[in-house]
């Protein structure tokens, strides 16, 4: 089954419609995989042999995604990964302490008390491995697949499949962003771009949609405008018959207007009580140390909570930098400390409100770091692809599960190896959606989030 | 290639020279070729290319079948062949989809060749052997999901030190036939000719040769074209196509007179008049700049940093003055391309042709620091602003592979690369910030104004260290304060050759590629070019791409003219030519366009004139079809105003635009990095083009309405309706401001509502509310008045309401 742009706008009330629909939809979707919407603005895909794919109909774990996204590359082995040392020659491995936590056990350094916690709720990947030690390359390539190119961001292609749960919201929102690339919706139909809140470096606190409110007319001078707007759109449009953009500009207008009185609610934290406020530490996070920014860490937790809860897709939280290279135990400590406990209440409060099922949280970077040798005095450590740490929570995923190993020293993945496009797939699949046979025709070819190799599932770590 | 590599292994072409097993230090075989085409030669990039799979076969003696003993058979058929077989024959095989690295691991010969990468073995067969360095993970890593085991290695290291013992081609792995090298009888890879005049049933509508094509196809399809617009909705087309503007309501009155007593007069004069218009070029510019991925800062260098392009804003100068000059497009290429190695009659024309060079040096660069592909990351933007803003072909992906659709290879990257390699690009300081980029020259200028820094001028933001976050003195510049600098680029010193980058590394680096130009290209006329060892060839490539047969140039400008002024082009994708973009909806129109657009000494002008003035151009926009496609051209398009001309049109009607030229930029004395800077911008009644384009901090009065971030170059702006854009029509601070300035200047014009709403409707709309608009303005002010505490806010609301409607934001 394929819509075009037109039926959906015809047959839909509101700027989010056409996703509305494809959510309704989605038995067929699934049946009929992929490039379900033809967006007649961009090529038309013609039926090509990837459309009949008979792909499984996982049925999905979880319905939104909160990632947290640590860039610039945390150190595995001082934080998840506890490579002690072994043997009598000095080897790279941990140099903070670590303990093991909770009913699982599992491993977690010192340096974060809070999350360590909730271990029995982590699903813990130290296998993961990618394929370069370049940032911006590392960076892209985790949230698009891709390292050169400008392409759909995961966050886009879950919004592109799935659609918004909130008509009143953006389907895809990207919280203290770096650049525009990593929450493009590159050739999907931009709607599916993320909306970003906050851009790195901003305060946060001040952070919001641009445009989102002004004071030159009360609210109700502004609807009667745009009554008056409409009216005018109207008669314009009643001249122009069969002309799909002029009436899908008076839906989106009304959407718009509709997120004026949504969206400000959600990113005023007025109505939290203090002590959630404290918990989260929203604000509190000390003036920036060495490579690790003031984020206002605790802040974006807590906007994370409420955007899950109003049933925002895809819900990116940024956190940088971790790349700590000259004074690595300083600067380390300093990004534990700003994450840890922001993350510990928001496991609690989505557990509390019985969002953690359906809610898959993802801790991550772009890549890992090789491991410090204790007895060396050097504080200074480098980017490691080969072998890094992700944690998922949630989401129909094993909890208090370790998957994955590295070796010895701690900078290669041995076992359990699970590459950036096999981590997509599996957040693809546990969202319902055919990792590998997602697709959008654009520019000749059906495009993918698990590029040209495909990704496989990480089925292990489902429940 | 393929082919040839094809039949090497049958041993039917003898190797020519056994040159040195040293991929590095290929010989070049001749400077620079252009095979002109010759079917009976069906692979391409010939001399090249063979002389790459000759060397290659650098024929150790080692590896050979003669003495293969039982012992070592079976060595191979148990310990190797099954390990080449599950791990390597995926991608090293005749069987794989896509060959890696041009090697193939299945026969005796295709061992013997070696790969991309060079031979397997070393001449003793040492460990060091490339195959063993390969399993070891100390170069190639291969294969690249997993290391082979131990055991494996040692079993493959062991097999090396017996000499790579493999059983010869009598007993090979079954081959399949090879796919043939993709065609490149690809009709965009051939020149343009000058088609014959369409097959027409006898119609009065066309009006010269676009028309016929037009028509010719619609006839095919049992339609016809859409009557003529009226003449208000032409003369507010033409305005906003041609120079961005939207006209005055006098103009429209006056036009809609002089269109009924004579419409193609009325229609000449009018075009005539807009083409002379000194805002043809900021309009037609400002396309360009797009192409040209035209911004005035680095963007993020991928660790937040982001330096200000301070004399930038010259290359955006030059360009308006181009396109108002109608500077023919191949001179305008040549100049942005090599206009460093032009002559020049005059400093100004040298400095004007050193600013046309900035084309090459707008690059968005990732950071220097521990990228070792620095370099090469602007060599790819420069390829690929070439390739794709120029030919609409992407070459980038052969950075890395061969191409998978295009018949471009990885060597014919690399060739194209030499030049730029051989080029000194000048982006100025980076805003002293060593780790984002290190800084270069500029070009001084010469006879450009010195523009000193005003009186009291101090940066506002500190320069610090990157790492520790401590002020730093800021640098003293090695000009004197406001010495004309230009971004671009000149010929570095010593000029060389590039070697092929595997897998785009420049940690693997395979043989040297002679500078050349994709081969694929099928010229009419055949001519080669060589390119003097001292020179990057610039010059050549710039050349080579104006020539007048070349099947990509023209035709590429020829659909971008045309879908600025439909909306949509002959070829839907504007960037993509190749065999992955879209065939032309009307491909002897497409011909006829590029043949005559060159024919007319490439200009822009005489296109678009010829253009505008057809039949197809002036249709109505309103159509009889059911499922309306624009692509028929039986209609004309309904197009948004774009985030440019939004603004501009607003500025317009609220009266408040000021249409003098931006005198540089509001960053010109600020070298700094921008992301520390917090908002640079600063409110502005000039044209949109002026505002300053920074990546990652667009002009916020634009940002909404799919502004692209510019840090590749544009193939053609998004028009995607989304729900921001009704936030910033809301609430946005410039809107409400124009709507201020509105009401105030259409208050002080009269006292009488009737008056003022018919002023509103003209300065917006260019006509008169009808009798029902106007009950339905005065019931609005009306009902406003109970929720607005004043009469002022009440008009502004009415001017807003104006403002933000579609009929003002679209044009028919």
């Amino acid at each position: 089954m394929r819509f075009s742009r037109r039926q959906l706008l015809q047959s839909t009330s509101c700027g989010f419609g056409s996703l509305a629909l494809q959510a309704l939809c989605r038995q067929q979707v699934l049946a009929n995989q992929p490039a379900l919407i033809s967006d007649t603005a961009s090529a038309a895909p013609p039926a090509t042999k990837s459309q009949a794919s008979q792909g499984s109909h996982p049925s999905a774990t979880a319905k939104r995604v909160i990632f947290l996204c640590m860039s610039g590359g945390p150190a595995q082995l001082d934080t998840f990964d506890y490579k002690p040392q072994t043997g009598n020659k000095p080897h790279p491995g941990s140099v903070v302490n670590f303990a093991q936590h909770g009913e699982s056990g599992m491993w977690v350094s010192d340096l974060l008390p809070e999350t360590a916690k909730h271990v029995d709720k982590l699903c813990m990947l130290h296998g993961m491995h990618a394929d370069t030690g370049i940032h911006a390359q590392s960076f892209l390539q985790l949230h698009t697949g891709e390292r050169l190119r400008v392409r759909p961001s995961l966050g886009s292609w879950i919004s592109y499949g799935l659609g918004s749960e909130n008509e009143n919201l953006p389907g895809f929102i990207s919280l203290n962003t770096s650049k525009t690339s990593v929450y493009s919706s590159a050739f999907l139909p931009s709607i599916h771009n993320g909306t970003p809140i906050g851009v790195n470096g901003e305060d946060m606190s001040a952070a919001t949609l641009a445009n989102i409110a002004s004071d030159h007319l009360p609210l109700a001078a502004k609807r009667q405008q745009l009554d008056f707007v409409q009216q005018l759109n109207r008669g314009h449009r009643t001249q122009r018959p069969i002309d799909d953009n002029l009436e899908s500009v008076i839906q989106s207008m009304e959407l718009g207007f509709r997120m004026q009185t949504s969206a400000p609610g959600l990113l005023d934290l007025s109505d939290e009580t203090q002590a959630t406020l404290d918990r989260y530490r929203v604000g509190q996070q000390a003036k920036s140390v060495g490579t690790c920014k003031d984020s206002d860490f605790g802040r974006q937790c807590l906007l994370a909570r409420r955007f899950a809860e109003a049933g925002v897709r895809f819900i990116e939280l940024n956190h940088g930098s971790w790349d700590q290279h000259k004074n690595h135990r300083r600067d380390l400590a300093a990004n534990c400390a700003a994450t840890d406990a922001p993350i510990a209440a928001l496991l609690d409060d989505l557990q509390q409100r019985g969002l953690l099922e359906e809610t898959l949280v993802i801790w991550g970077g772009e890549f890992g770091r090789p491991g410090l040798t204790p007895e060396n005095k050097k504080n200074e450590t480098g980017h490691n692809p080969a072998g890094f740490t992700f944690w998922f929570a949630g989401g129909g995923m094993k909890s208090g599960y370790v998957h994955g190993k590295t070796n010895t020293t701690g900078n290669k993945a041995v076992e359990g190896r699970v590459h950036f496009r096999d981590l997509h797939a599996t957040i693809l699949h546990a969202m319902g959606l055919p990792a590998n046979e997602l697709s959008y025709w654009y520019q000749g070819r059906d495009h993918r989030l698990t590029g040209p190799q495909g990704g496989k599932v990480a089925h292990e770590l489902f429940a | 290639m393929i082919r040839l590599a094809e039949s090497v292994a049958d041993n039917t072409l003898k190797p020519i020279c056994n040159a040195t097993t040293d991929a590095g230090t290929m010989k070049p075989l001749s400077r620079l070729s252009i095979p002109s085409w010759n079917p009976a030669v069906p692979f391409r990039f010939v001399s090249i290319i063979a002389f790459c799979c000759l060397l290659l076969d650098a024929t150790p003696q080692a590896i050979s079948n003669d003495k293969l003993s039982t012992e070592d058979l079976a060595f191979f058929e148990t310990k190797i062949r099954p390990v080449l077989a599950e791990h390597c024959y995926s991608c090293h095989s005749s069987d794989a989809d896509e060959l890696g690295g041009k090697l193939k691991l299945d026969s005796l010969d295709a061992i013997r060749q070696g790969g991309q990468s060079g031979p397997l073995f070393d001449d003793d067969h040492s460990p060091s052997s490339l195959l063993l360095k390969a399993i070891r993970y100390e170069d190639l890593q291969m294969p690249p999901d997993e290391p082979l085991s131990e055991t494996i290695v040692k079993d493959f290291t062991d097999w090396v030190q017996r000499g790579a013992p493999y059983p010869g081609n009598d007993h090979p792995k079954p081959t399949t036939v090879i796919k043939p090298t993709p065609q490149s009888n690809h009709w965009a890879f051939r020149s343009p000719q000058r088609p014959g005049s369409p097959n027409l049933h006898a119609s009065p509508w066309p009006s010269g040769n676009i028309d016929g094509f037009v028509l010719a196809q619609l006839q095919k399809r049992g339609r016809s074209p859409s009557p003529v617009a009226d003449s208000r909705s032409l003369i507010r087309r033409l305005s906003i196509d041609l120079i961005g503007l939207p006209p005055n309501y006098q103009d429209v009155l006056r036009f809609e007179q002089q269109h009924k007593q004579n419409p193609d007069h009325a229609m000449e004069q009018l075009v005539d008049r807009l083409l002379a218009s000194p805002y043809f070029g900021q309009r037609w510019g400002r396309h360009w700049l797009d192409v040209a991925r035209y911004a005035e800062s680095n963007g993020n260098d991928g660790l937040g940093r982001n330096s200000t392009f301070p004399h930038a804003w010259r290359y955006r100068d030059y360009v308006i003055d181009a396109f108002n000059r109608d500077l023919p497009y191949d001179e305008f290429l040549i100049e942005q391309i090599a206009g460093d190695l032009l002559p020049a009659e005059s400093d100004a024309d040298r400095d004007r042709k050193l600013v046309a060079t900035g084309f090459l040096a707008l690059t968005a660069k990732p950071a220097n620091a521990m990228n070792k592909n620095f370099a090469m990351d602007i060599v790819a933007d420069q390829i690929d602003v070439v390739t794709r803003g120029v030919m609409g072909l992407s070459v980038a992906c052969a950075r890395c592979h061969d191409h998978k659709f295009d018949p471009i290879s990885i060597d014919e990257y690399y060739a194209l690369a030499g030049i730029f390699t051989s080029t000194q690009t000048m982006w100025g300081t980076g805003a002293h910030e060593k780790l984002t980029a290190p800084p270069t020259d500029l070009h001084v200028l010469k006879a450009a104004a010195k523009v000193p820094p005003p009186e009291g001028f101090a940066e506002t933001v500190l320069v610090r260290e990157s790492n520790t976050g401590k002020p730093k003195p800021v640098p003293k510049s090695k000009w004197p304060l406001g010495t004309p600098l230009a971004m671009g680029v000149r010929d570095k010193a010593a000029t060389a050759d590039c070697k092929i980058h595997v897998k785009g590394d420049v940690g693997k680096l395979g043989a040297v590629v002679p500078r050349g130009f994709p081969a694929v290209l099928q010229f009419a006329t055949s001519s080669d070019v060589s390119i003097d060892e001292k020179q990057s060839g610039r010059l050549q490539l710039a050349h080579w791409l104006t020539r007048r047969d070349h099947p990509l140039t023209s035709r590429v400008m020829a659909n971008r003219v045309w879908h600025h002024l439909f909306g949509q082009g002959l070829v839907q994708t504007n960037d993509e030519f190749g065999q992955t973009g879209q065939t032309p909806t009307h491909p002897a129109l497409l011909d006829y366009l590029a043949t005559r657009f060159v024919e007319r000494g490439w200009s822009i002008k005489q296109l678009v004139r010829e253009i505008v003035l057809s039949r197809t151009y002036q249709q109505s926009c309103q159509t009889s079809m059911t499922e309306p496609d624009p692509s028929l051209l039986s209609f004309h398009r309904r197009r948004r105003l774009d985030a440019e001309s939004l603004r501009d049109a607003m500025l317009t009607a609220s009266g408040d635009l000021d249409l003098t030229q931006a005198d540089g930029s509001i960053i010109r004395h600020r070298d700094i990095l921008m992301n520390l800077a917090g908002n640079l911008h600063q409110p502005s009644h000039r044209r949109s083009v002026f505002l300053c384009y920074l990546r990652q901090s667009p002009p916020p009065e634009l940002s909404a309405f799919n502004l692209p971030d510019f840090s590749t170059s544009v193939a053609k702006r998004e028009t995607q309706t989304l729900p921001d854009q009704a936030l910033y029509l809301y609430n946005n601070p410039f809107v409400i401001q124009q709507s201020q300035s509105f009401a105030k200047s259409v208050l002080s014009q009269t006292t009488d509502s009737t008056a003022r709403i018919k002023l509103i409707w003209q300065r917006s709309y260019q006509r008169n509310p009808t009798s029902d608009e106007l009950a339905g303005a005065q019931s609005f002010l009306q009902t406003s008045q109970s929720e607005l505490e004043t009469s002022e806010l009440v008009w502004q609301s009415l001017c807003q309401a104006v403002l933000i409607s579609n009929e003002f934001r679209y044009i028919d």
